[in-house]
Order: structure tokens, then C-alpha cells, then sequence
């Protein structure tokens, strides 16, 4: 961090050289005109042979119900459970990004937002399929909502997981009517620009008859910050409630008080992460490095850092508390995790989440995207492994000896896992080829010849 | 109007003012010391537990600007530049912070349990917790925590000091490079702190979010002092050819983020433990909810959170000097509140209530500080004359 420290937005938060008109022909072009790439084809057809295994594993599921998972008494928490918390924190650097930035004025971000709720939205689709396939039942899954029934049957308020259902729907309303309304001026400029019927009959539809008057553009910045300004607390919500999922029941290695914002700290981290994951490799395929620069990079690795540190603190104090705490069953939980049968998972989970990202202190390592897509790939290893150990090993050795357990995941366990990675790399991917990745109208303001002051204020 | 044509110095007027201030927080502040070791005299039990709590408060104003000072050098921002040489002003004060920390060496005995040994032999769990908890190393903490913030604060302060003899390119690079670690220093050093000086008290008790808490705490009440400072400055010169709406609008977000932060932790601790509701961790509530503490909770959560917290939505209030002031000084006010409420339930375990040395405590080491800091603070321009992106700050706040 050793850099000048940058006082007030300096004017390049995109490469020279870049007009109103050549921002929109780049960036339309990857959907209009430019040929798909071979690396789309590939990557979107990972992604679509995955999510058939995806459904492969669900219909295996809804055949034999949750038993093919390695759920077993005490453990009946497992992969389900850790992807669930994994996938949706992983969503919430995309509503950082275009939520918190935006407040913030941080004007680098318009370059990156799209495709980050892009990501937010996705993995916010897969995150939610976990709880309702770990039901047993899910065609009942709206038992979940107090819905008013002839049974006069309420969900139990008390239980966080109540709590879960209204937090993971809002947030995913939300992102979802944020990115949507974010898209609809670009989704005029498609209209505009495509010479296909059917492609502007679909993006007339969806631009809603976008002209871009002024009075548009009015209810626009509007209509953004009062969406920005309702996703923010969301962004410190959803990942409060997941972790309340765990501290509100009193199992060792879950009640613990700073839970809540340690988990906030550790979805951005894995968020960014995955904002890195994508950025990179898209940038380069698409020859995009004049707008996704590497200031954006280096930027994402710098709150990766910070977050990683913030994570790094939250395992020193465990451990500390449990000590210090005196409670037999929190330092028998902390042994259990570093010695026990989960050992080489939570030494895998400090080596990918502390010691490795202790490389981005470096300029040189933050500069060269090859090793920030190596970190940023370790970092989301290393926060599957945290959550999967936190969940797991607290669950497998709790306070009886005689009920202990261990989890062994099986085939399923890893095919409904691996599947809903097929079904973000899909969904991602169809987005790429359909959809502006990069915000087309809000790039042109980062121009020089835009000098127009934006007031984006709480 | 540009940099160059202001001149940063403290005005004559204002030197004339500042003047003033310390005078007359120098004499509360003797006051307060000497009805207070009056009250050592009477009681050094109350005495030591009321100077605890006000001393926490103190060392919160200086050493919660050191992380402003080092937030800034690593984010950047035209805000970190208007606060920069009243944060430096602060951290210049941690030798006389460190001084004021002896008292509690003496009266060790009378506030923590865990320093007396034959209690310690006693009890299971202080025995348990005795390699952590014993006077010697209290001290080597202590000391590492003083040796630490005040190291931090001279080499900032000697960089500024040289930007501002040789220009910005005899410092280039300094500042942030020792703020990142720097920031980590001050939040495990925060931590620790918290837990030896507050949580101790306590010493069956723990949370994991007491040092976050703490950290927020030191954010909100140096922001708010900061706040209130800046506009005092305000009405004269070289601050009223400065400072803007804008400026203020900038720091009063800060405010407000953190009156959500700090609801927000002490929120997800206090539902966490009441849900939980174990032997080892409930008491703390009980404690504090109870026998008339419950009324002072319910204080906090109106005057520490609801109240500012939907003021400081407001856009126009955040613009408005006077009116943030305000806020800014009640919150000061309800920091206090907060931490007698954290420190006073472990002594006043009956029922609630208050010495006339919890009055006297706050106004003597306030008092003293605020001079001291006051003397610190015009000894240098008021800002960064050097500072390579000046006008664009001065230029952030006319847009």
C-alpha cells in the first residue's frame, strides 16, 4: 500500500483514449457483432454439463430424499448448509460494489457493478436452492412463510432461520430490481443498435420505452439511490442473519458474539474474490483492459486484503476466547478443529485465507492479474473450507462424546455442489452473451468529455 | 480562490481564542483534579472506579484520531486532509494519556479482581485465567499498547512535520506504508485494551465483539470531537476561508455510519447472549438490566442510537455547522453515558447510582486534556500547506 494515496477520484478510472461513441461499440459489440469466442462456448458448455449434473443429483434427491447426502446425526448440517452460507456470501461484493461505492461516490466502480450484481444474482440463486432441497420436502417450502393456513400454523419467529427466509428474499428483490433498473438504459441502447427483429423486439420489451429524456434520466438517479440506499443495509443483513443461523444456537464454535460481523467481513471477502475470478479472465478474452483497468484490479485486491485481515482477526480471537473464556466445551472445540478429524481442512482453510493473501501487501503481486486470479481463486477455496469447518466440526463433536459423529460427504454431496457451480457458470455466461457485462451509460460519465457533476449523496 | 493564496497559520484571532478555551478548560480541568483527589482522600475506592471510567473516555479522543490519520493515508479522501492536523494534535497528546494511566497502576487493587492473590488462588477461574490476567504482564501490555500508538503518532507527526519543511517529496510513500500495519497494531492493540481494561472487571465474563465494540466506540467519539472542533474553528480564519457545507457533510457521514456501526455491534451482542442465555455470559446483561441500570440502557438506546440516528439521515443537517455540532456534543455526552454504564454495574451491583467523583473524574482528565490538546493544536498550520493534492480538497468542497 505503499502508493500515493489517492486524494479525491483522480480523472483516470478508464483508459485514455476512449470517446462516448467507441465505449458503446466496444462494449455493445461483445452482444451485437463480435463473434462469440471459443472460450464462451467452452466455458458456458462446463457450465451447461454441469448443470445437468446439477439436476441429476436433485432428481436423485427428490427420489430418495436427503439421505444420499452424508447427513447423519449430529451432522445434519452439511454440504447444504456450507454451500448455502458460501454462495450467498459470495454475493454480497456485487451489492457492495453497486450499492456502497455508489453512496460513496467511488465513481471507479461504474465499470465493474454490472457484472458484479450480475454475480450477486446468480449466486443468490444458488445459495437459495440449498435450503429448500436440505428440507426433505421441498414442494412444501412455503410452509417458510407465514402464510395465513386453516392449521393456524406460524413459523416460530424466535428461530433465525425464520429470519433467513425474509432476509435471503428481500436481498434477492432487491438486487434483482436494482440490476434490472440499472439495465434499462443500456438495454435502449441495444434496441437502438441491433439489426435483428427479434433481438429488438425482446430488448424493446425489456428497456420498457427508454428514450433517455431528461425527465427519464431524472427518475433514474432517483429511483438508483433510493435502490442504493435500501440495498446498503442489506448488505450488513443478510450475512448478520446467516451467521445468526449459528450463534443463536448454543453449539460450541457457533455462539460467539462477534459472529455477525465476521461473517460480513468474510462474504465480502469471498465476494471480491469472485468479482477477481470473473474479471480477469473476461477482461482479457474480451480486450476489455481499457475499461476493467488495472486500478479496478488492483482496488478489489485491496478490499480483499483489508477483509482478509478482518477474517484473520476473527480466528485469533477465537482461539484467544476459547482459552480465556475457561468454557471446557469451546476449548475442546478449537482442539477438535486443529488436531481432529477436520484438522486438515481448518490448517488448508488458515493456509488459503491468512497466510496466502498476505501476498497482496505487495504492488507487484496486486499488478499482475495472473497471481490476483491465482489468490482470489485460493481465497474462495479458502472461505468453502472455512464455512465447511465451522459447520461441520462443531456440529460432529459437540458435547457428548458418546453422539459423536463424523460427516464423510458422498458422491451427491459433491454433485449438488459442483452442479450449482455448472448452474452460476451458465447463468453467467448467458448474461455475458446477452446482456451489456459492462454498464454502457455509466462508463461514458467516467469520460473526460462528461464532465458533468453527478451528485450521488446520502 | 487558491492554496496558494491562503495562508494556513493560526490566525491571530484564533490563537486569541484558543487562548481562552485553554484557559478555561485548564481550570475545570484543576478543578476536577482536586476536588478528585479530595475524593481519593475519602474513598479511593470510588475514586480509582470513577477515574477508570472517564480515563477510557480520554483515552479515546487520542487515540481514536490516530486511526482517522491512518485511514486516511491508506484510503485518501479530501475529508482526511481537512481533519488531518487536529488527529496529528491528538495523537501528540498520548505522552500526557500515558501519564495520566499511573493512578490506575496504583489503584490496581481496587479495581480488578484478578489482581489480588489470594482471590485468584480462591477461584477456579481466575487460577485458570492467571497466565493472561496478573499484574506484570498487565503492565507489559499496557506498556507494549502506550510504546505502540505513541510511536505511531510521533513518526506520522515528524512526517508531516518534514512535508511541511522540505515538501511532499521528502515523504512521499511514508505515511501509508506505516498506516497499513499501523492499522493493525491499533485494532489488536484496541482489542486487547478493551479486554484488559474493561472486560477484566468482569473477569468470569467475555465477548468476542467487546473489541470491535471498542474499536467503533474510539471511531465515534474522536469523529464527534472532531466534528464539534472543526466547527469551533469555523468562525475564524484560516477555517472560515476552508472549511464547507461539503467538508462537514463528509465527516457527518462518518458520524452517522458509526452511530449505525456501534448499534449494530452492541445490537448483535446483546441478542446473541439473550438468546443464548448461559451461566457464563447472561450475568453481564443482568447486571446492566436490572436495579436500575435497565433505565440507563434504555438511555443509550434512544439518545446513543434512535435520536441520532434519524437526525443524521438528514442531508441539510448534515450541512448545517451548528446543528451537527450539536449532535456531535450529545453524542460526546452519551459516549459517556455508555461507558459508565460498560465500567460502574461490576461496583455498583446493588442498584444504580452516581458519586459526585463521577462528575469530577470527566471534568478534571477532560479538562486537562483538552488543554494540553488545544496547545498541541496551534502549534501548526491548520493545514497541510504541502500536501500534493490541496487544491483539489479545497476544490472538493466548493463543487
Amino acid at each position: 500500500m505503499a502508493d500515493e494515496p489517492n486524494v479525491h477520484q483522480p480523472k483516470t478510472d478508464i483508459a485514455p483514449g476512449y470517446t462516448f461513441g467507441t465505449v458503446t461499440d466496444q462494449i455493445a459489440s461483445v452482444v451485437l457483432t463480435r463473434r462469440t469466442p471459443f472460450f464462451w462456448y467452452a466455458a458456458f458448455g462446463a457450465g451447461l454439463v454441469l448443470l445437468l449434473l446439477f439436476l441429476l443429483a436433485v432428481g436423485v434427491l427428490f427420489v430418495k430424499g436427503t439421505g444420499i447426502w452424508g447427513l447423519r446425526t449430529p451432522v445434519m448440517w452439511g454440504f447444504a448448509i456450507t454451500n448455502f452460507v458460501w454462495w450467498i456470501g459470495i454475493g454480497h461484493a456485487g451489492t457492495l460494489i453497486s450499492a456502497i461505492l455508489l453512496l460513496l461516490n467511488q465513481r471507479w466502480r461504474n465499470s465493474i457493478n454490472r457484472f458484479a450484481e450480475a454475480m450477486t444474482l446468480f449466486a443468490v440463486a444458488c445459495a437459495g436452492m440449498f435450503p429448500v432441497l436440505h428440507l426433505g420436502r421441498p414442494w412444501l417450502a412455503y410452509w417458510l412463510f407465514p402464510y395465513p393456513n386453516t392449521m393456524g400454523v406460524q413459523p416460530n419467529f424466535r428461530s433465525p432461520l425464520v429470519w433467513d427466509v425474509f432476509a435471503v428474499s428481500t436481498y434477492a428483490t432487491v438486487s434483482l430490481m436494482f440490476w434490472f433498473v440499472g439495465l434499462m438504459p443500456d438495454l435502449a441502447t441495444l434496441r437502438d443498435r441491433t439489426h435483428n427483429r427479434l433481438a429488438r423486439f425482446a430488448y424493446g420489451i425489456l428497456a420498457m420505452g427508454w428514450r433517455g429524456s431528461a425527465r427519464h434520466w431524472s427518475v433514474y438517479e432517483t429511483a438508483t439511490l433510493l435502490l442504493a440506499g435500501l440495498a446498503t443495509p442489506l448488505v450488513l443483513s443478510v450475512h448478520t442473519v446467516v451467521s445468526f443461523d449459528f450463534t443463536i444456537a448454543i453449539v460450541p464454535g457457533w455462539h460467539t458474539t462477534f459472529l455477525p460481523p465476521y461473517f460480513v467481513a468474510g462474504a465480502i471477502y469471498s465476494g471480491f474474490a469472485m468479482v477477481l475470478a470473473l474479471a480477469i479472465p473476461l477482461r482479457s478474452i474480451y480486450g476489455l483492459q481499457g475499461l476493467i483497468t488495472d486500478r479496478h484490479l488492483d482496488n478489489s485486491a485491496k478490499v480483499m486484503l483489508a477483509t482478509g485481515l478482518i477474517v484473520a482477526y476473527a480466528y485469533i480471537l477465537e482461539t484467544f476466547s476459547a482459552w480465556y473464556g475457561g468454557n471446557t466445551y469451546e476449548q475442546a472445540m478449537v482442539w477438535h478443529r486443529m488436531t481432529g478429524p477436520y484438522a486438515v481442512s481448518y490448517w488448508s482453510l488458515m493456509l488459503c485465507n491468512i497466510l496466502a493473501p498476505q501476498a497482496l501487501w505487495f504492488k507487484r503481486v496486486r499488478s499482475k492479474p495472473v497471481f490476483l486470479f491465482i489468490s482470489a481463486i485460493v481465497v474462495l477455496v479458502g472461505m468453502w473450507l472455512e464455512r465447511y469447518v465451522i459447520i461441520v466440526s462443531s456440529l460432529a463433536q459437540d458435547f457428548l462424546p458418546s453422539s459423536w459423529s463424523i460427516f464423510q460427504a458422498t458422491r451427491w454431496d459433491w454433485a449438488t455442489y459442483i452442479g450449482t457451480i455448472g448452474l452460476f457458470l451458465f447463468l453467467f455466461f448467458l448474461f455475458i452473451r446477452l446482456l451489456p457485462m459492462i454498464s454502457i451509460f455509466e462508463v461514458r460519465t467516467l469520460l473526460p468529455s462528461a464532465k458533468v457533476e453527478e451528485e450521488a449523496e446520502s | 480562490m487558491t492554496a496558494q493564496g491562503l495562508d494556513f497559520q493560526v490566525s491571530p484571532e484564533l490563537r486569541a481564542d484558543l487562548k481562552k478555551w485553554r484557559t478555561r478548560s485548564l481550570a475545570i480541568g484543576i478543578f476536577g483534579a482536586l476536588s478528585s483527589v479530595a475524593g481519593l482522600l475519602i474513598s479511593p475506592f470510588q475514586f480509582y472506579h470513577s477515574y477508570l471510567w472517564a480515563y477510557l473516555f480520554v483515552v479515546a479522543l487520542a487515540v481514536g484520531p490516530l486511526a482517522w490519520l491512518m485511514l486516511q493515508y491508506v484510503t485518501g479522501g479530501a475529508w482526511g486532509v481537512i481533519i488531518r492536523r487536529p488527529c496529528e494534535a491528538a495523537a501528540r497528546t498520548l505522552p500526557l494519556v500515558a501519564l495520566m494511566f499511573l493512578p490506575i497502576l496504583i489503584g490496581i487493587r481496587n479495581l480488578y479482581e484478578w489482581s489480588h492473590p489470594a482471590r485468584v488462588l480462591a477461584d477456579e477461574a481466575l487460577r485458570h485465567k492467571q497466565p493472561y490476567l496478573n499484574v506484570p504482564f498487565f503492565l507489559v501490555r499496557t506498556a507494549i499498547y502506550f510504546a505502540g500508538w505513541w510511536f505511531l503518532g510521533w513518526y506520522l507527526n515528524r512526517c508531516s512535520a518534514r512535508e511541511d519543511s522540505e515538501g511532499h517529496a521528502a515523504v512521499h510513500g511514508k505515511m501509508s506504508a506505516i498506516s497499513g500495519p499501523g492499522l493493525i497494531f491499533w485494532g489488536l492493540s484496541v482489542t486487547f485494551m478493551s479486554i484488559d481494561w474493561v472486560l477484566s472487571l468482569h473477569p468470569e465474563w467475555f465477548s468476542t465483539m467487546f473489541g470491535l465494540l471498542f474499536m467503533a466506540s474510539q471511531g465515534l467519539t474522536s469523529m464527534a470531537f472532531l466534528i464539534a472542533l472543526m466547527v469551533l474553528l469555523y468562525y475564524r480564519r484560516p477555517m472560515s476561508d476552508i472549511l464547507t457545507p461539503r467538508h462537514l457533510h463528509d465527516l457527518g457521514k462518518f458520524l452517522l455510519a458509526l452511530v449505525m456501526v456501534w448499534a449494530y455491534f452492541s445490537f448483535c451482542q446483546f441478542l446473541i447472549i439473550w438468546a443464548g442465555n448461559l451461566p457464563e455470559e447472561i450475568p453481564w446483561y443482568i447486571a446492566r438490566l436490572n436495579h436500575g441500570w435497565q433505565y440507563v440502557a434504555l438511555a443509550l438506546v434512544i439518545g446513543h442510537f434512535a435520536l441520532p440516528f434519524s437526525l443524521l439521515l438528514s442531508r441539510d443537517l448534515k450541512r448545517n455547522f451548528k446543528l451537527l455540532a450539536s449532535i456531535a456534543v450529545f453524542i460526546l455526552c452519551m459516549r459517556l453515558v455508555d461507558l459508565y454504564w460498560l465500567v460502574a454495574p461490576d461496583f455498583r451491583k446493588e442498584s444504580f447510582g452516581l458519586s459526585w467523583m463521577d462528575f469530577t473524574a470527566p471534568m478534571g482528565l477532560i479538562g486537562i486534556w483538552l488543554a494540553y490538546f488545544l496547545y498541541q493544536l496551534e502549534k501548526r498550520p491548520l493545514l497541510p500547506p504541502n500536501h500534493p493534492h490541496l487544491e483539489e480538497v479545497l476544490e472538493h468542497g466548493r463543487e
